[in-house]
């Protein structure tokens, strides 16, 4: 076997044919298998789902709505978790946000503090004992309860635990301009567009709904002359229909001091209906005592008119703008961007001229206003851009240094080529390996950060097959004096060995990472990185090796 | 390559060999180095997920009646221009609301987040003169994830329906002290549950019956519960009297019986035009609820509960104190189920890192294995045992070190080591492979056993401390990747290294030490291996 293996180099080694052959085979590999990103065959992604024993759904009603409408939501939606058999336990949290998570934590969830929000937690069975994993409970879940609890315009969210750092969510467009109502209006759309694009789920504007409202109007002329004043108007409708605390009491017993809070009745402060006449017709009611002790009704020094909520202005960086957000379903976000971001360019393009700023982003000028408005995407699209930027500088630093250290040890740029060609060629069996993957599990298997992490460690370990093999064929050229193709092909043959168990060990030891969510790129990319790094350095740089003058170059 | 003078090593490799190969200290070393592990695995704390250093603070300021334009103009606008001016601010988000602003500064992922919070506490608190006239105080609330997210959530719920609401509120709540004063517990909290109140609601209609306006009501109500501290008198004998005055409002009762006017001589009762009761704020519109599996299976129906949440101190062990809630909330159980409360541990993330932890130790211990069997198969059992030793010993130094530096134990870092097995026992396997095939050749047969040990480990020195620096290499620039994910995988550039610096030296050391012991001196028929 060894005999047999060291033969087979040396007259691979001595055919020119062969070594062309094979050289050009592993640049079409290398092509052919980097082709698979750009064409798809190997999705990309940060992070995969992860089946965690725990998530979330977030309820949001239109802003204005009250907490009873809120609580007819949130019953809905504990009516279907509890069909579900997997659900150990749910609690609903009415008017506030859950205790906090990490996914919380970005989402705004501790500051949640109004009557149109709730957040429901649903505590499933330890994912040992539990068939279908939550990615896919969620999943499945999203579709039922969104379509049956379609009530009082509720948006029905469902935040699952991030598997690695937290995002707001997977897909943010960040809608910027100078003007809100165009803001407003571009936001609209934009969520239109995503509602139709395949892969998007739970998409929402961060905006506050203009609803309609009364305001109360207090004249100051008419306030001085009845004897009044104004601070006493404001207060006194304050306290008649939101109440208030006006003292307390000290309590040994109790933990706080107990308030003493007073409103009227709401069985008495009710308005009929939602008008100006009901609202009117209350007030009437309601009387002020002036300074002079005479009663005065409340609706003769105020007037009452109808008028449109103001809706919260919200700014990133000094700049105004608004978030349209979208989760995918089960996909990686990158593909849904795009094809909405080809839709945003095909059809806005009769109201605004569209150009491109940056990578991917937008930037639109209303074609009747001449205004400006910017679309910047960010959300988990930004980190994973970024990462991706950063982990692809990490390697070409890693590739730099790794160079650099073998010009050091062998004074000769030719061997460093060969070994950081040889090492490159380990993409081959990552990108392939992900390939392979997806095509038989379940689901899809992402390309993701830490398949990269994986190559990036890869490059050190094919880096050391090549230098062992480099460094015995030094040794048996100086020191035995053996023929360039000889001392290659016995060293190879030796070399085997080690380089095998090695890399057996490796492929062993990541098995197990390959079965974990998070880390499965990384398992995934060692496996087969690790078996196109042998082959590589059994094969290839041995043909490398022998096409430079050796002898030359262990001299210098 | 001489038979009789002794070899002279020329790499740290053989010289390493050459020092501890006849040390006695070379056993005591490998047992210290076990224990010193194992301890560290102990000691260490738990988590699932690694620490990150986010920093953010936000800044509220209320300006009562100016509508959302207003506040955007007069606060929230010249406030994002001051914290522009502090240096390490990624970005600042900003509410303009009626009423309120809401300006949010968040660090680049990896500020300290002392000086962070600092930072925009001393920028507000400097520019106070650019607040409008009639805004509040600014509220300053720092974000702290070790201490905002819980690592322990239970919920208590009432068995009977007719508790009032306000007495489960009570009881979370001295068990919530009781909690709080546990080991290294930072935050307990209270969601839900409602307080106790006086409530008086005035009945609208009454009111205008008996001419009377709110203001009357408040004016009496707030008369009858002013307080004042007790009063110091002197008698005549210069001896001192205390007189306490005593609170007039006891019970809801005193409150309704509050004169608030009186009407062609006859006084008019509070309790006339409203009702006055002893319930819980009823103004507070939050609330939570439960439902669970009973015995049967099904669910019970949506009922009020109070959640209590405790989150730990940074770099504390969550499975210590997840514990220690426990076991605290054990010695209340009789006692609350009496009055009819139950509870249900609704999220308990230090079981979740322990059994994180414990999965993947357990993975790593089955990768050892399937190693050592492979080796056996290939190199012989003996040799397998060597480099079998050298992984948890290798490891036993990773975990001392990231202990020192203190990280804690958590996915990544076992991730980490899980990634790093598959290289440390790469230097062992080297060294025991050019043994092996040394010891196997002819020329062996007439070499010293220690000689051929130190010779062999020197001749492949080389190119494997060059290989081994490559790999570090390779990991250096990766602990230079900022962003969440950077964060989040810092473990990985952290630990990777040392364990293969480990490897080399236990590889140099141990290999050579343990074949001398363990190898016996093949006769010729096992040459061709």
């Amino acid at each position: 076997m060894f005999k047999k293996f060291e033969n087979a180099v040396y007259n691979g080694l001595n055919s020119k044919g062969k070594k062309t052959f094979i050289l050009l085979g592993t640049l079409l590999g290398f092509i052919l298998s980097l082709m698979m990103i750009p064409s798809e065959l190997v999705l990309a992604k940060m992070l995969p789902g992860k089946n965690s024993d725990t998530f979330n759904i977030y309820i949001d009603l239109p802003t204005g709505s009250s907490i009873a409408q809120t609580q007819v939501v949130s019953n809905c939606v504990v009516n279907y978790v509890q069909q579900e058999k997997d659900v150990r336990d749910t609690e609903v949290f009415l008017g506030m946000g859950s205790p906090l998570d990490f996914a919380g934590l970005i989402k705004g969830s501790q500051f949640k503090n109004s009557e149109n929000v709730a957040e429901i937690v649903l505590n499933l069975s330890p994912k040992h004992h539990r068939k279908e994993p939550s990615y896919l409970m969620v999943q499945r879940m999203r579709n039922v309860i969104q379509k049956g609890c379609d009530i009082n315009g509720a948006k029905i969210s469902f935040v699952e635990p991030p598997a690695g750092p937290p995002v707001m969510a997977a897909i943010v467009a960040e809608v910027y301009g100078n003007n809100a109502e165009g803001i407003r209006h571009l936001a609209k759309k934009i969520e239109n567009v995503f509602s139709h694009t395949k892969g998007l789920v739970d998409i929402d504007i961060m905006q506050d709904d203009i609803y309609d409202k009364f305001e109360v109007k207090v004249d100051s002329i008419k306030i001085a002359r009845s004897g009044l004043n104004v601070k006493q108007v404001n207060d006194i409708l304050y306290l008649a229909f939101e109440g208030m605390e006006i003292a307390v009491k000290n309590s040994p017993i109790y933990d706080d001091q107990i308030p003493i809070f007073l409103t009227l009745s709401s069985k008495t402060k009710d308005f009929t209906n939602k008008s100006k006449m009901a609202i009117q017709s209350k007030m009437a009611s309601l009387k002020l005592m002036n300074t002079r002790g005479m009663m005065v009704p409340i609706t003769e020094v105020v007037s009452i008119s109808a008028v449109k909520s103001n809706p919260m202005i919200m700014a990133k960086n000094l700049h105004q703008m608004v978030n349209v957000m979208a989760e995918t379903d089960m996909v990686s976000q990158v593909y849904p961007l795009m094809d909405a971001r080809n839709e945003i360019i095909n059809t806005f393009s009769d109201a605004y001229e569209i150009s491109k700023i940056g990578l991917f982003n937008l930037e639109l000028k209303d074609k009747k206003t001449a205004k400006v408005y910017q679309l910047i995407w960010d959300g988990e699209m930004e980190v994973t851009l970024d990462t991706f930027v950063e982990l692809g500088a990490a390697f070409i630093a890693a590739l730099v240094l790794i160079f650099l250290l073998m010009v050091v040890y062998y004074k000769s740029f030719k061997l460093s080529g060969i070994i950081l060609i040889g090492s490159f060629l380990s993409i081959i069996g990552v990108i392939v390996g992900h390939f392979i993957m997806d095509v038989f599990i379940e689901g899809t298997f992402f390309l993701t950060a830490t398949s990269l992490i994986g190559f990036i460690a890869l490059i050190g370990i094919s880096s050391r097959n090549s230098l062992l093999l480099i460094d015995f064929t030094k040794s048996l050229m100086i020191e035995k004096g053996m023929g360039q193709k000889a001392a290659i092909a016995f060293a190879t043959a030796t070399r085997a060995k080690p380089i095998f168990l090695t890399a057996v060990a490796i492929i062993l030891a990541s098995t197990l990472l390959a079965s974990d969510a998070v880390f499965g790129g990384l398992g995934v990319s060692l496996i087969f990185g690790t078996i196109a790094a042998v082959v590589a350095s059994l094969i290839v740089v041995p043909i490398l090796m022998d096409n430079s003058n050796l002898q030359e170059e262990f001299n210098k | 390559m001489s038979d009789n003078k002794p070899y002279v090593p020329t790499d740290y490799a053989g010289r390493l060999a050459k020092t501890f190969i006849r040390s006695p200290l070379t056993p005591l070393l490998g047992i210290f180095l076990l224990i010193l592990g194992y301890l560290s695995l102990q000691i260490m704390p738990r988590e699932e997920n690694p620490q990150m250093v986010v920093s953010g603070s936000t800044v509220i300021v209320a300006l009562p009646g100016a509508n959302a334009k207003e506040v955007e103009k007069i606060i929230v606008q010249p406030l994002e221009r001051k914290l522009k001016e502090v240096k390490g601010i990624e970005h600042i988000y900003s509410m303009a609301m009626d009423n309120v602003a809401v300006v949010n500064a968040a660090f680049f992922i990896g500020e300290e987040k002392e000086d962070s919070n600092l930072k925009v506490y001393d920028k507000v608190l400097q520019n106070m003169d650019i607040l409008p006239k009639g805004a509040m105080q600014p509220i300053i609330k720092p974000l702290d994830i070790d201490v905002d997210i819980p690592i322990v959530s239970v919920a208590f719920y009432a068995n009977k329906k007719d508790m009032p609401a306000s007495e489960l509120y009570d009881k979370v709540k001295a068990i919530q002290h009781h909690i709080n004063g546990l080991d290294n517990v930072a935050v307990t909290d209270v969601k839900g549950g409602h307080k106790h109140q006086f409530n008086i609601k005035v009945d609208l209609f009454k009111l205008s019956g008996y001419n009377l306006s709110m203001g009357q009501i408040l004016k009496a109500v707030q008369a009858l519960s002013y307080s004042v501290p007790t009063i110091k008198n002197e008698t005549k004998d210069n001896e001192i009297v205390m007189l306490g005055i005593k609170n007039a409002i006891d019970k809801a009762e005193d409150i309704g019986n509050i004169i608030v006017s009186s009407y062609m001589g006859s006084p008019i009762y509070l309790k006339q035009v409203a009702e006055v009761t002893k319930s819980y704020d009823i103004q507070n519109f939050k609330s939570a609820q439960i439902s669970l599996r009973n015995k049967d299976g099904k669910f019970t129906p949506l009922q009020e509960q109070v959640t209590l949440t405790v989150s730990k101190l940074q770099g504390t062990n969550a499975v210590l104190i997840s514990d220690a809630v426990k076991e605290e909330l054990e010695k209340y159980k009789e006692e609350i189920n009496k009055v009819g409360i139950s509870y249900v541990i609704t999220r308990n993330d230090g079981h979740r890192a322990d059994e994180a932890v414990n999965e993947l130790v357990y993975h790593l211990v089955l990768s050892i294995v399937i190693i050592a069997i492979l080796l056996v198969f290939v190199l012989g059992w003996r040799e397998s045992l060597i480099v079998t030793f050298t992984v948890p010993a290798i490891l036993a130094v990773t975990l001392f070190v990231a202990y020192i530096t203190g990280q804690t134990v958590n996915r990544i870092t076992l991730f980490a080591f899980l990634l790093s097995l598959g290289l440390l026992v790469d230097a062992a396997i080297i060294v025991i492979e050019n043994i092996h095939r040394h010891f196997h050749s002819k020329e062996a047969q007439t070499m010293n056993t220690d000689e051929l040990m130190i010779m062999a480990t020197d001749e492949v020195g080389p190119p494997t401390n060059i290989a081994t620096l490559a790999i570090i290499l390779t990991m250096v620039p990766m602990a230079f990747v900022g962003q969440m994910m950077g964060q989040f995988m810092k473990p990985i550039p952290a630990n990777v290294p040392v364990a293969l610096v480990a490897s080399l030296f236990i590889a140099y050391i141990f290999t050579p030490y343990l074949a001398t012991r363990l190898l016996k001196k093949p006769h010729h028929k096992e040459e061709e291996h």
